[in-house]
């Protein structure tokens, strides 16, 4: 248990999150996409599995991360995908935690 | 059923024999009516007083766009009522009706037909495919493919048609104009 | 290869992709096509390939051209798609409750991106070739693959489709130019709003399409069936008789005050001819409670448009908006003829209704329309081969120099009434017909917004102004 919770990353303040999708680089990791969706906090990659494309630029739609290029649709929390072009893999969701200095994740796959 | 916004849902019982054979010759005799542009005949033997004639425009639309390729209430070549029908029909009478003068030369031609029993055992529904060929003056030709979905009523020991749906497979009308019924 | 001069310069290194307007060229020798003085139109303007790749340049490459009404695309991402003479144009309702129309061609290898007539909130277009994926504000967000991200030449914010030069409505219609140097729309159209407003604003409640659209094809020249609605009527009497006879079971009636009352208005070859009747044409779309419904607003159109407008909405009327864009005043019917070649178009009909009406009213209309001006209804069926034979005989060496006559009316201009517009006596007429084609020698032999605007057709204030100025 303890380990485990020394594997958490802090992604950011807290107050930085909206509804939109924040994109969030951090040393050492490849881009992140942060949103909150009714007081739940997602952490996931920036890159759109299907073709790389930055799914920050997207946006939130029923529940889901809608890629802007192609449109795949990726479930919040299961990252399972609607919609998406053939080959299109889910979506990975990072453990996350709010805590009073911020928003973490644990950045493992 | 008589709801002329309202597709055919999926008919089983297909009618005997008989009635097949007798919705058929209607059709065929109807067909052949039309290609004589004897339209006053047309209405009187083989049109219903309340029948609903309608033929919307074909859209092309996303598969998953829910409004499909066409809407009732929206743009139509035909939308009519048994009043509305005669009054295209009094146009074709008239000698001056210079898009059928010198005449048209017609051939409705008539296939696919299916007919099925429904719960008013006065009504049958009838599924058919058609091409419509206009040929005029020297090089003038028009060709329309399509389906149509009819209920015909009985009367007596026949029928007349009381409501019928035609959709066309074009987006755009390849013609100038629709100078006959479908 | 490129008319950028950026191309030379950097040649090879990294694609221009910039939109590309063309610029208009000079025709005097088609211009002359048209005969003011003698009254008459060449016939070659009807067969000639050339002249219709100059008309493309020259007219449809710069001109205000009708793209839809804005009811027709309420939401951000609702769209359609149509044509800008041969151009097929995507119009699509932005983020910020604006419009805007691009080329539907990809900017790869040119595929079209939409394919469909018309679609709500879409979230963009995506190019079925290699998946080139474009915003509905036209910018490239992506591609299919992962093969650009390592190629450094790949600028996807310099890519996109190609927006139209300017876009602008007039009371709910959406119109748009090739044109970076085109005046705006209100300038374009000068004084002939004030004949828009009939249909467009007799109603405070604006206006709106009734959804759908008829498209079919004639195998005719654009110019005969847009100089057949800015000034024909003549040929109503003639044509229309069956389906008048049908109808109405008597004649086309220009109603008892013909000789004081009706006139043709002409400003920059847009053109309306209106008889004042009141309901002329209203009537002819059968439905008798449509009558007494226009007779019954009179009174509440005139307070808001004056007492001469109020009588035109329902007359017996018809007008063109140059180039292709006409209308039938009471019967509601907006339509385009686009253009396919000399002597092919594609006609698209939509019925206009106010907002305000009740139900059973707009349903009358759009079943009015229908059941007239529709490829089946018993007016619109004798136009197609008028016009298809008048184009087509053409074909003819021998005669296609035989003279057409445009002399209806010669001398019958009336500066004497207060309206606006080049105004001509009598709804009989050529005049407006005469002035739709010197406008179309003008787009032929001006390369500049200012002589087009300042030539022959243009209104008699401008014609005043620009004296006052020599
Ligand atoms: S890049 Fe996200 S769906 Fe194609
Ligand atoms: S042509 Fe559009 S993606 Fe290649
Ligand atoms: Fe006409």
């Amino acid at each position: 248990m303890m380990a485990d919770a020394l594997d958490m990353v802090r992604i950011c303040d807290l107050s930085e999150i909206g509804e939109e999708i924040l994109k969030v680089s951090l040393e050492g990791h490849k881009p992140l996409g942060v949103t909150c969706l009714d007081g739940i906090y997602y952490v996931f990659p920036d890159t759109c599995p299907h073709a790389n494309e930055s799914l920050s630029k997207g946006w939130i739609e029923d529940g889901r991360v809608v890629c802007p290029v192609h449109f795949a649709e990726f479930e919040l929390g299961n990252g399972a995908v609607h919609n998406g072009p053939s080959g299109c893999a889910r979506l990975t969701f990072y453990e996350c935690e709010a805590r009073i200095d911020g928003l973490y994740a644990r950045l493992t796959s | 059923m008589l709801d002329i916004a309202r597709p055919f849902s999926d008919f089983t019982r297909y009618a005997d024999a008989d009635t097949e054979r007798q919705v058929t010759r209607f059709l065929y005799a109807e067909a052949r009516t039309l290609d004589r542009e004897a339209y006053e005949e047309w209405l009187d033997r083989f049109i219903d007083k309340d029948i609903r004639y309608w033929m919307p425009d074909m859209e092309t639309r996303r598969r998953d766009d829910r409004r499909g390729a066409f809407c009732y209430g929206e743009a139509a070549y035909f939308d009519d009522s048994w009043d509305e029908l005669h009054v295209r029909v009094k146009r074709y009478n008239e000698p001056s009706a210079w898009a059928d003068n010198p005449a048209t030369r017609h051939a409705h031609l008539i296939s696919n037909i299916e007919v099925f029993e429904t719960d008013d055992p006065q009504l049958v529904a009838v599924c058919s495919a058609f091409t419509n060929v206009r040929n005029r003056n020297e090089t003038d030709q028009d060709i329309i493919h399509g389906r149509r979905e009819d209920v015909l009523r009985r009367h007596g020991d026949g029928f007349k048609l009381s409501r019928r749906r035609i959709f066309i497979v074009q987006n755009v009308l390849l013609s100038k104009n629709l100078n006959t019924f479908l | 290869m490129c008319e950028h001069d950026q191309c030379t310069s950097h040649a090879g290194q990294k694609p221009d992709m910039r939109p590309v307007y063309p610029k208009a060229g000079s025709y005097p020798h088609f211009a002359k096509l048209v005969d003011t003085q003698k009254a008459q139109v060449d016939r070659k303007v009807f067969h000639d390939q050339e002249i219709y790749e100059a008309e493309l340049r020259q007219i449809f490459g710069r001109a205000w051209l009708f793209l839809a009404h804005e009811s027709q695309i309420p939401e951000p991402g609702d769209f359609l798609r149509t044509y800008m003479g041969e151009d097929n144009v995507i119009v699509v309702r932005q983020r910020d409750r604006s419009v805007n129309a691009f080329l539907n061609s990809c900017p790869h290898r040119g595929n079209r991106v939409c394919m469909v007539d018309a679609g709500k909130k879409a979230r963009g277009f995506i190019c079925n070739y290699h998946g080139w994926s474009f915003g509905i504000d036209g910018g490239l967000r992506g591609t299919d693959g992962k093969v650009y991200d390592s190629d450094a030449t790949f600028d996807k914010g310099s890519i996109g489709l190609t927006p139209v030069a300017q876009i602008a409505s007039y009371k709910g219609l959406i119109f748009a130019t090739f044109d970076p140097d085109a005046p705006s729309l209100e300038e374009f159209l000068g004084d002939f709003t004030w004949y828009l407003d009939v249909m467009l604003d007799n109603d405070e409640g604006g206006t709106e399409f009734i959804g759908g659209a008829i498209k079919s094809v004639i195998d005719c020249n654009w110019k005969f069936p847009a100089e057949n609605f800015v000034g024909d009527i003549l040929h109503a009497f003639w044509t229309h008789q069956s389906g008048a006879q049908a109808i109405l079971g008597g004649g086309v009636d220009l109603g008892a005050r013909y000789d004081e009352l009706a006139f043709q208005a002409s400003v920059y070859g847009h053109g309306i001819e209106t008889n004042l009747d009141k309901v002329g044409n209203t009537r002819t779309l059968g439905y008798p409670e449509l009558v007494d419904y226009v007779f019954s607003r009179q009174k509440a159109m005139a307070d808001r448009l004056g007492e001469v407008r109020a009588r035109m909405v329902g007359a017996v009327s018809s007008a063109t908006v140059f180039p292709n864009f006409s209308f039938l005043p009471g019967q509601a019917t907006f339509r385009v003829w686009h253009p396919r070649g000399p002597d092919k178009i594609e006609l698209v009909v939509w019925t206009l209704v106010n907002k305000n009406m009740p139900e059973h009213i707009k349903e009358l209309y759009r079943k009015g329309v229908m059941m007239t001006f529709s490829p089946a209804g018993v007016f619109e069926m004798d136009d197609g081969e008028n016009w298809e034979y008048s184009t087509r005989v053409n074909q003819g060496f021998v005669t296609r120099q035989q003279p057409l006559h445009y002399a209806l009316g010669v001398g019958t201009r009336d500066d004497s009434r207060d309206l606006p517009g080049i105004i001509h006596k009598g709804s009989l007429n050529d005049a407006n017909q005469r002035l739709f084609y010197t406008r179309w020698a003008e787009f032929m032999r001006f390369d500049n917004w200012h002589d087009l605007q300042n030539g022959e057709t243009a209104p008699p204030q401008r014609m005043a102004q620009r004296q006052a100025a020599e």
